[in-house]
């Protein structure tokens, strides 16, 4: 166990000995953070993460049936969804959905979590509102919204001037219009959560100062929080993209792909492939295929932004 | 958009995945069927019907020394769940399946007992239940399973009220089921229920119609790995009476956006605004719980129309033929299994299945039909599946389960418009036949 923490002051004798005299403690090394205490977070993680991951990696180059033993295809299962055109289909619904989420819900929770950071009356009422469709599973929200946009018994039931025959989930564009919206509804709270506490954290003075200057509300809004929040809006749209790119559950019980492969996205065509066809090999590939494109994605958004330079967005201020 | 990364899902999905391989790896040679605790398990779907597997089970044990433990998996994930232990140590002697084509790769695998030898020694293991049915269990030749639970044919289910309304009868013939749907359409109702979102309630038109037309030799062609019964003549004038009925609006524009799952499709039939709906026996039990009142007066049903010069039987029927038993290879107790299994053709389980509204197929079940809770129901689906020269399984049972999801997608698709009969018929010949 290398449990070495670098003291301050010059240590009284070997730090070997001083773990094995209690008396030897110093005041600095207790309760500093050490590799011992991260270490069953980490068994964990390579438990139930990474050794896994490597499994399914393996597993992408067999052919398995869950019954008896895999056998080695080589790159079968990838040379296959390359030319599948299913496969092509899925990541641009994929990709479309995610771009969706993103360019929808990026405004939306920016103007609600910035009024949410405010002060008026009745704020935290609403606020509190907001928030309840975060509280709701993945699966409720989608089996509350198959049953409220059922053509005959639902809304479009009770407005037909704007839903005609109610069809939205026989048509591709319709189909997906409703996932982006369900996601939405679900998902836009927990942004605005963390553009209100972006915004809340934003200095007054800078205010104060524009206030002087003569700036109005918007063009407050346009050059202070705006460029403020650049650091949470990164967060926010990584979250928005890893999440977007494994959407499943919404898929799974609101269109089943349907109609026909119209919403069969990646993370759905693995589920079909492997669960319900029991291609665990073909699956496993499409699941490493998502992991590869998600870490990806990730690291360019990171890269693009700035995050990892840690730019913050308080330069300029102290 | 997501908040929760999806990251450690997909990876937990993973991690089953590679529980699996590694339990699948055990099971190799270490034989065993969790028997070594001198039990017999019975894996079985876990609902309703449950109540009556309980009470064979403690009918089995009180004279049985090797004990026979009831374990069920619940919901519709039981397919899956199945074949993720089934080579596992975890594996259950007795299992509950749908025979065809749900069994079949086990049968490849080599891990189901062939019965044969059973109902040598006890012929009444076969010949006590109705043939078209044993039959559907019946893998190269080989016996796999003992029927069990009820058969589940599909029928033609209607309003009442509705149809008097409108003054026609349920139809006979094809021609006059067109010519009902027009007659509906003129009273404002939608004319047939259909919970095309789910999809496989689509298929169920497919199979009958595909029956009527070309008899069951095509399917049964097909599914053997003749895939040029697909393109026949006779294909495609089913499918173009299909498309007929779809234009003449017998569904309506949004049957792809309703369900039966969630209640929405009974219910249309069930508020009066649908005049037919096309579903497994089930459906009867099923209005029963959701619309009571509408189940006891007005819910009336009927065979599938007959087709004017088609070449099947219209006494075929196509369905769920049969819930069976089958034997895991490895189990240690095949003796006591052969005498828990016995127990599916004694009056106790024909009674008590009858009690909760299934149908077993038992060559006695005749004499308990008069006293059953609807004895009205049973005795015309009793008649039915008696009579029936064939009984065709499900398409997406007798299929092996690869092939489910790509066969939904293209029934849907025909239906609405996104694949031609052209395409349809690629569509199904592009399915894995095993």
């Amino acid at each position: 166990m290398t449990t070495q923490i670098t003291s301050a002051r010059p240590a009284a004798g070997p730090r070997k000995g001083a773990r094995r005299r209690p008396d030897g403690y110093s005041a600095t090394n207790v309760g500093r953070p050490g590799f011992t205490w991260a270490l069953p977070a980490t068994v964990f993680f390579a438990l139930f993460a990474i050794v896994p991951l490597i499994m399914v990696a393996v597993l992408s180059f067999m052919s398995w049936n869950g019954l008896g033993s895999p056998e080695f295809v080589g790159m079968d299962n990838w040379s296959r969804l390359v030319d599948d055109p299913v496969m092509l289909k899925s990541i641009w619904l994929t990709l479309l959905l995610t771009a969706l989420g993103v360019v929808i819900q990026t405004p939306l929770s920016i103007v609600l979590g910035v009024w949410a950071a405010g002060h008026q009356r009745n704020r935290a009422v609403l606020s509190v509102i907001y928030f309840v469709p975060l509280l709701l599973s993945a699966t409720a929200v989608s089996v509350l919204w198959r049953a409220l946009l059922d053509p005959n018994f639902g809304i479009p039931a009770d407005a037909v001037w704007l839903f005609g025959d109610g069809n939205l989930f026989g048509e591709q564009a319709t189909a997906i219009g409703v996932l982006a919206f369900v996601s939405t509804w679900q998902f836009t709270p927990f942004h605005t959560l963390i553009y209100q506490g972006a915004a809340r954290a934003v200095p007054q003075v800078l205010y104060q100062a524009a206030e002087i200057d003569g700036a109005g509300r918007y063009r407050q809004f346009f050059h202070i929080t705006l460029p403020q929040l650049r650091t949470s809006m990164i967060t926010s749209m990584i979250l928005m993209i890893v999440g977007g790119l494994t959407t499943f559950e919404t898929v799974l019980i609101l269109t089943q792909g349907g109609p026909g492969t119209d919403t069969t996205i990646s993370a759905y065509y693995m589920y079909q492939k492997a669960f319900k066809g029991f291609d665990f090999g073909t699956g496993s590939a499409i699941a490493l295929a998502l992991v590869i494109a998600a870490t990806i994605i990730s690291l360019i958004v990171v890269r693009v932004s700035g995050y990892d330079k840690m730019r913050g967005s308080m330069e300029g201020v102290s | 958009m997501k908040t929760r990364a999806r990251l450690p899902r997909l990876v937990a999905c993973g991690a089953t995945l590679a529980l699996a391989l590694s339990l699948a790896a055990c099971g190799d040679g270490s034989g065993g069927a969790s028997s070594d605790d001198g039990k017999i398990h019975v894996l079985v779907y876990g609902d309703a019907s449950n109540k009556v597997e309980k009470r064979i089970v403690d009918t089995f044990n009180k004279t049985s020394d090797v004990k026979v433990v009831l374990d069920t998996i619940p919901g519709a994930d039981y397919q899956q769940k199945l074949q993720t232990i089934i080579s596992t140590p975890q594996a259950p002697d007795v299992f509950f399946n749908w025979g065809g084509g749900s069994i079949k790769p086990f049968v490849k695998a080599d891990l189901l007992l062939p019965l044969d030898d059973m109902i040598k020694k006890n012929p009444d293991l076969k010949s006590k239940f109705l043939p078209n049915v044993f039959e559907s269990a019946v893998v190269d030749g080989k016996s796999y399973g003992i029927p069990m639970r009820g058969t589940q044919p599909i029928l033609l289910f209607h309003n009442k009220a509705v149809l008097d309304k409108a003054g026609v009868q349920p139809p006979k013939t094809w021609d006059e089921l067109l010519d009902v749907v027009g007659k509906l359409k003129d009273e404002g109702v939608t004319p047939i229920a259909l919970g095309g979102g789910d999809r496989w309630p689509t298929q169920m038109w497919f199979q009958y119609l595909y029956d009527r037309v070309a008899g069951p030799e095509l399917f049964e062609k097909a599914v053997g790995g003749d895939k040029s019964a697909w393109e026949s003549a006779d294909s495609k004038k089913a499918l173009s009476m299909l498309e007929e009925l779809v234009d003449a609006g017998a569904f309506g524009k949004n049957y792809d956006s309703v369900k039966y799952t969630n209640g929405a499709s009974p219910a249309l039939l069930a508020s009066g605004k649908a005049g037919f709906e096309l579903m497994g026996s089930w459906y009867y039990s099923q209005q029963q719980t959701d619309a009571r009142e509408f189940a006891e007066k007005n819910l009336g049903y009927a065979a599938f129309p007959t087709v004017e010069g088609g070449k099947g039987d219209p006494a075929n029927i196509v369905g769920n033929t049969n819930n069976f038993y089958s034997v895991l290879k490895k189990t240690e107790h095949p003796e006591a299994v052969a005498e828990f299994l016995k127990l599916m053709y004694s009056d106790e389980f024909v009674k008590a299945q009858l009690d909760i509204g299934n149908l077993p197929t038992t060559t006695n079940t005749d004499e308990f039909i008069e006293t059953s809770a609807t004895p009205e129901y049973s005795r015309f689906q009793y008649d039915l599946v008696t009579d029936a020269p064939s009984f065709q399984l499900s398409w997406d049972q007798a299929y092996p389960p690869s092939a489910s999801a790509p066969m939904h997608q293209a029934v849907q698709q025909f239906f609405n418009g996104q694949l031609d009969a052209d395409g349809f018929i690629k569509a199904m010949q592009a399915l894995p036949t095993e």
